[in-house]
């Protein structure tokens, strides 16, 4: 057996087998005690809504988002992979945070996306993300609202451009490695944005289809030897 | 019931205890993962040094976002109470999924966060709504993962080349579509995005050219702090 079936032999029927056992196993606890507050509020606070209210609620909160929790997984499932969905899902914060650590994570260890060394570091790079990320909202809670408005205004302000700049940065540090491929995606990308304020394309199908689309471009590219 | 002892509800030691159970769920996974992915990594030929780089640089790029994340927290804690804004943030969390849910559960009860006093029973109510608003992406993502990935290998064999195409277009598309958004704006925010951009794309060649290990760690951290300081002064 050479070296590489040796290392696809490993991840695939040892590391993959592992993640998709104890991933099920923790995310369908996670489903459970993810109820708790509301049992808590139940059970021993005597608050339980009437059902008609309940329904209520979720009605309109699927209605405005229940396309997205199929769009989503489906999405980022060819950047994130199975680790990665387990994770991200139970955890949240997927664009703004997950990915961006584990691209950053990917880079500093010299390892490309979509292989099996960069599923492991990208799988890495998301648990700290997600260490660290806790630590600081648990600090933020206990230090209580009140500590936390007295930060400046002018942070405050510089804060809500933090995350264009990540967006920009993260598709920077990608189309220098795909130069061919990247001024096409940003300009179909422009024109779905466009296409939305316009009411042509649905908005939340719009990042389904600037992915799929963008697959389909790139693996079509490849396939013509455009793209290594 | 009346609207003063609901934060005293949602403040309650019974209350931490339940969102800090959801919370340490989330950690467990993590670290089972982390450690997991650790010894395989080493097996498949990653050395320490590759590996303590990638925990390095994720916990560096993890700061600004969080602290993004914070702030959007603050806003919940105000209407909804520390225990539940810490979980729901650490959790499924996007704060503007959360905020939208609870006001939607309170809604159902007859109360307009932010305008009526919030009553205990619309918090339950927006508790019940956030919670179960946010399974759907659980449960299809847990469902789902391991049969994509069945799908994925069908579609590209053995071409690992092939896979790495078709990620790098998805995650061009993801940040692609983000970005312009932001692009099409023409406020602020197109520049910080520009700016962001063009920080990153000098420190990658700056990194690359000399060699630099510590500034490949950090640069997404300062294209994210030229991209803010970019946007708060330029004149518009």
């Amino acid at each position: 057996m050479s070296k590489q079936e040796n290392v696809n032999d490993t991840f695939e029927h040892v590391y993959l087998p592992y993640i998709i056992k104890w991933g099920k196993l923790t995310n369908w606890t996670a489903v459970v005690l993810s109820l708790s507050p509301a049992m808590v509020l139940a059970l021993i606070f005597d608050l339980m809504p009437p059902f008609s209210a309940i329904i209520n609620g979720f009605v309109l909160i699927a209605s405005a988002v229940g396309v997205v929790w199929f769009v989503e997984p489906i999405s980022y499932f060819p950047i994130i992979g199975v680790a990665g969905t387990y994770m991200a899902f139970i955890s949240g914060n997927i664009g703004n945070l997950r990915i961006p650590c584990a691209m950053v994570a990917q880079k500093v260890a010299g390892v490309e996306p979509g292989t099996n060394e960069g599923a492991i570091i990208a799988t890495l790079g998301m648990a700290v993300s997600i260490v660290v990320n806790t630590v600081i909202l648990t600090a933020g809670v206990i230090a209580g609202a009140s500590v936390l408005q007295q930060l400046p205004k002018s942070i405050v302000d510089a804060l809500q451009f933090l995350l264009p700049a990540l967006f920009g940065a993260i598709f920077t540090q990608f189309a220098i490695q795909r130069l061919k491929l990247a001024p096409i995606v940003l300009v179909l990308c422009i024109l779905l944005v466009v296409g939305v304020k316009q009411g042509i394309v649905p908005g939340f199908l719009s990042t389904l289809i600037s992915v799929f689309l963008s697959i389909a471009i790139a693996v079509l590219m490849y396939k013509k030897g455009f793209l290594k | 019931m009346d609207s003063s002892n609901y934060m005293d509800i949602a403040n309650s030691f019974w209350m931490w205890v339940a969102a800090g159970s959801a919370v340490t769920m989330v950690l467990i996974q993590a670290f089972i993962f982390a450690r997991k992915s650790y010894s395989t990594g080493l097996e498949i030929g990653l050395t320490h040094e590759q590996m303590r780089g990638a925990i390095k640089s994720s916990a560096i790029t993890a700061f600004g976002p969080s602290i993004v994340v914070l702030s959007a927290m603050i806003a919940l804690l105000v209407s909804l109470g520390g225990p539940i804004s810490w979980m729901r943030l650490s959790f499924i969390g996007s704060a503007m999924f959360e905020m939208m849910a609870a006001s939607f559960g309170t809604q159902a009860m007859g109360v307009t966060i932010g305008s009526d006093p919030m009553t205990s029973m619309a918090y339950a109510n927006a508790v019940w709504t956030m919670t179960l608003g946010a399974l759907g992406w659980i449960v299809f993502a847990t469902l789902s993962a391991d049969k994509m990935d069945k799908v994925q290998k069908k579609f590209s064999g053995s071409d690992t080349k092939l896979m790495g195409v078709v990620a790098s277009g998805a995650i061009l598309a993801a940040f692609g579509a983000n970005s312009a958004t932001h692009l099409v704006a023409l406020n602020k925010n197109t520049v910080s995005c520009i700016a962001g951009g063009l920080v990153m794309l000098v420190l990658n060649h700056i990194a690359d050219s000399k060699n630099i290990k510590w500034l490949r760690e950090w640069n997404l951290f300062f294209a994210l702090l030229g991209g803010m300081m970019a946007a708060v002064v330029w004149p518009m």
